[in-house]
């Protein structure tokens, strides 16, 4: 079943490398594109990172201007959010789901494209402020009155607001396609309960995105009319109100948050079973928890004003707890899998479990923060800091590495050195708790976020020390993940069709899959089809009858973005 | 050992000193401290037990051999278990914070004992005024910082203290550590109303804060102190500060005062001179009915500065002017740039 011998009949007339992946609809290379592009803006940002902790390693400013300082902590928010986290499991999504799903690319192959050209047209964009007068240096935030006209005077900020505008749809275009490829695309037999939990988290992602980010886009869009046009929706001094802003922009906000934490948390919950050689224990009670989290996501923004005196604070905070709940039973659906398991530590699954101890930190840190006394203390310190970093590094970027390592030998065959693995790994595991940990500490002291310096207290001294060292750790870290990567793709060891054992249907194809993906698929007749294949032994009658599926062209009209084979009229 | 434990042991210790919050210096605070232990001892539970389990099952789970493990796929009953669990531990946290909340949202009757200040936060530093009762701004004292001398609000010990929250410009907080709260100050449209924060401090001492809502440029710099005296220390302090006598801490911020006046769409200068290094008090008054404002650039056209704008004919105002080294630097009207420019040069 693994070995696909059909010939590509991609042949019909030759272009140039280069070419080929600039005009590419392949959802496969669309994800690479994806992937890579994420990654070099996180390199990008992590640069920011190391000069905000540079700066910050003892008291007093000694190599940047209180301006700069702003623009950087602005610049690598904003970056790593929006054109690292967000897109980077995109990536994975966008190269995965449709092969987890048996379908021969995304729905919509060349909205697929579009959506991922307008990242590094973005991003640029926000970057291009360095060159006329300086970035936007108002947080990631960019919270009015000092992101308006009158504060903010450069055009880095109106770059910022363009810029993160058609990031913005970006991803909602992303999230039409995601949606449309997961209802009318699954593989005959794949009922919406035998869906691959990624698919699930995808799915509920996408609609988040759906309903959240028009909002925030329709924010940039007022305070670009306050700031160009003469607007007057958020300033003060015409009747305007600066604290609807803060209103829109967690409205987009708090459901970014699970944006950026779903698919981690699916990809945690595939590669967890694959190594433990169990399925995901409750794996409808984890689909009703993330349909839960989504549900829960849109009625909480408020517990990041409760210090705005603005905000029904009994309302906010109740909801805000509430998402403890479903959040725990994720966290005890976790535990059972690996309970009484044959768990193997592979780099992949040291990246998983690394995410569920590193999430939980931010997950207790975010039910203190939830209470409203607790909070008048902790908002806008470092404590909110090392929550969001745990959330977002501790979480989000544990399960994009665990994703990486998982899938790279789908994507090319080979399987990255574990042993490398492992030391980029340990490095990132010490180096992130060295850089983050401290921070709780911090804030609870009573260090504010976003200064450039800070009072020469001996244990704001001595934690800051420490953070920035973690922080360079991380950096190290970073080294051996670089060059294990370019050496696996020259050398790397051939690993076949389904190194890991995998569950899912993007293991029943080759390595890397050919362009249409799939000449045949296994019967669906649960979430773990290829355990079930393996195993139809053991278990009780399946039907061995591999269920084939026509030739690609004829499969939901779409075939693999290979232009020439007359296929695609999407 | 001893040498390997005891840097451990220090360690330990600091991380338990700063994972606790300051000692509590206000009454509200001290609910929130006993709030913060109670949800912070919890927090540890949780991440004890859940951290032990993942420990344990990697340990004790390692795959051996090729036998499968039993496939377990699910059990309704303990899904439904630990579901309830978290559901009525967070319930039990919800209403342990909603009392709080009402412990620290408490106000007194404003009739009684307590002082009024009203707190206006401006890029970037404080001003406090006490409000006499009198209706007149005018006469009321009045607490201005700037950079090198941050301003102390001096208050009365055990009686609360009223505090009305004002912006002149960008967001801004209000935020003590020992009074383990802050609220936001926030510049409002006409009609709407300001955030008001309400403590008692129980105990004599100097206890620092700084702004907490990121406002710009110099937001690290937005500190000041609140001093809680006795009530007799607190009156002999406002009635020497009335009386002009100091010891009103930094009434006059800066050394150097600069004044400025637009008139006929024009600066009366053309160039202004003032000591490097120290602050600067810009006296701006315009006196005509066209807006203006003065705006201080460096060579490489970074704003340092901004008054508000002024609409006259007859308005004026004083400003502080960040201190700034020494060099040439461009001052003008950012509605009228080019009729309205000069040189301001710092020595």
């Amino acid at each position: 079943m693994a070995t696909t011998t059909l010939t590509p009949q991609a042949d019909a007339y030759r272009r140039s490398w280069v070419l080929d992946w600039l005009t590419t609809v392949d959802h496969k290379k669309i994800g690479i594109l994806y992937i890579v592009n994420s990654f070099l803006f996180f390199f990008a940002a992590g640069i920011l990172a190391l000069v905000i902790r540079s700066e910050l390693a003892v008291p007093g400013l000694q190599f940047l201007d209180v301006q700069t300082y702003n623009q950087t902590f602005t610049m690598h928010g904003t970056i790593m959010i929006f054109l690292f986290v967000v897109p980077v499991l995109s990536g994975f999504a966008n190269y995965v789901v449709p092969l987890q799903l048996g379908a021969p690319d995304m729905a919509f192959p060349r909205i697929n494209a579009l959506s991922f050209w307008l990242l590094p047209l973005g991003g640029g964009l926000i970057f291009t402020g360095y060159l006329f007068g300086g970035a936007a240096a108002e947080g990631w935030t960019g919270y009015v009155p000092l992101s308006s006209g009158q504060y903010a005077q450069g055009v880095g900020t109106d770059l910022w607001l363009i810029g993160l505008a058609l990031v913005g749809t970006a991803s909602i275009l992303g999230a039409v396609n995601f949606i449309t490829t997961i209802f009318k695309m699954r593989a005959p037999g794949m009922t919406l309960f035998r869906m691959p939990i990624f698919a699930w988290t995808v799915l509920v992602t996408a609609t988040l995105i759906l309903l959240a980010t028009p909002v925030l886009t329709a924010g940039l869009i007022a305070l670009f009319i306050d700031r160009n046009y003469g607007g007057h929706f958020f300033d003060p001094n015409a009747g305007g109100n600066p604290i609807l802003w803060q209103h829109i922009f967690w409205f987009f906000g708090h459901p970014e948050v699970y944006i950026v934490i779903l698919p981690a948390m699916g990809v945690v919950s595939e590669i967890l079973p694959v190594f433990s050689r169990k399925p995901l224990f409750g794996y409808r009670a984890f689909v009703y928890a993330t349909v839960g989290i989504g549900l829960l996501s849109f009625s909480v923004w408020a517990h990041h004003m409760f210090t705005t005196g603005k905000v029904l604070l009994p309302f906010f905070a109740f909801m805000t707890t509430l998402i403890a709940i479903p959040t725990g039973v994720k966290m005890f659906n976790w535990m059972a899998t690996l309970w009484r398991g044959s768990i193997s530590l592979t780099t992949p699954m040291l990246f998983a479990i690394g995410f569920i101890a590193m999430f939980l930190i931010g997950g207790i840190s975010g039910v203190m923060l939830a209470q409203p006394p607790v909070d008048f203390h902790l908002q806008d310190t470092y404590f909110v800091v090392a929550h969001l970093h745990y959330v977002f590094f501790g979480g989000s970027v544990f399960g994009v590495f665990a994703a990486a390592y998982f899938w790279f030998p789908k994507m090319t065959g080979r399987r990255l050195n574990e042993r490398l693995g492992k030391v980029h790994f340990w490095l990132h595991f010490i180096g992130f708790n060295l850089a983050f940990f401290p921070m709780h500490p911090l804030g609870i002291s009573g260090m504010p976020r976003r200064i450039a310096d800070y009072a020469p207290e001996p244990i704001w001294v001595f934690w800051n020390l420490v953070s920035t060292i973690g922080a360079f750790m991380i950096a190290v870290s970073v080294l051996p993940f670089l060059v294990n990567v370019v050496a696996t793709l020259i050398n790397g060891e051939r690993v076949g069709d389904d190194p890991w054992e995998g569950n899912t249907l993007e293991w029943a194809t080759t390595s890397p899959p050919p362009p249409y993906n799939f000449d045949r698929l296994p019967p669906v007749r649960s979430e773990r089809p290829m355990f079930d294949l393996r195993h139809k032994h053991d278990a009780e009658q399946l039907s061995d009858q591999q269920l084939a599926v026509g030739p690609p062209a004829d499969e939901a009209g779409n075939v693999a973005g290979e232009p020439g084979d007359g296929g695609s009229s999407s | 050992m001893l040498r390997a434990g005891l840097p451990l042991l220090l360690i330990g210790l600091l991380a338990g000193c700063g994972m606790i919050p300051p000692e509590p210096k206000t009454d509200a605070a001290k609910s929130v401290f006993t709030l913060y232990n109670v949800v912070f001892a919890m927090g540890v539970a949780v991440f004890l037990g859940v951290e032990g389990f993942i420990v344990y099952s990697v340990f004790r789970y390692r795959r051996r051999d090729d036998r499968l493990p039993p496939q377990t796929h699910g059990n309704t009953l303990v899904e439904i278990i630990w579901t309830a669990i978290p559901t009525v531990i967070v319930l039990i946290l919800f209403i342990l914070s909603i009392s709080t909340l009402a412990t620290v949202e408490a106000k007194s009757d404003p009739s009684q004992e307590g002082v009024s200040i009203e707190v206006d936060g401006f890029q970037w530093q404080w001003q406090f005024r006490y409000q006499d009762g009198d209706q007149n701004p005018d006469n009321d004292v009045s607490v201005i910082g700037d950079q090198a001398n941050p301003p102390v609000m001096v208050v009365p010990v055990g009686e609360p203290i009223r505090l009305t929250l004002v912006s002149r410009d960008v967001i801004h907080s209000f935020f003590v550590p020992q009074f383990l709260i802050k609220r936001d100050l926030i510049p409002e449209p006409e009609g709407q109303d300001v955030n008001h924060l309400e403590f008692v401090v129980s105990e004599p001492g100097t206890y620092g804060g700084q702004c907490a809502e990121f406002c710009g440029d110099f937001h690290a710099k937005m500190t000041f102190s609140v001093q809680g005296v006795s009530r007799a220390d607190y009156e002999t302090w406002l009635a020497d500060a009335k009386a002009g006598r100091t010891p009103q801490p930094s009434a006059q911020p800066g050394g150097q005062q600069l004044e400025l006046t637009a008139a006929n769409i024009a600066f009366d200068k053309t160039e202004l001179r003032a000591k490097a290094n120290q602050p600067i008090t810009l006296k701006f008054t315009n006196t005509e009915a066209v807006p203006h404002n003065v705006v201080i650039i460096d060579a490489s056209n970074k704003q340092l500065f901004k008054t508000d704008d002024l609409t006259g004919p007859n308005a004026s105002g004083e400003f502080n002017v960040p201190a700034l080294p020494a060099g040439e630097y461009t001052f003008f009207c950012s509605f009228h740039p080019t009729q309205m420019v000069g040189k301001l040069i710092i020595e």
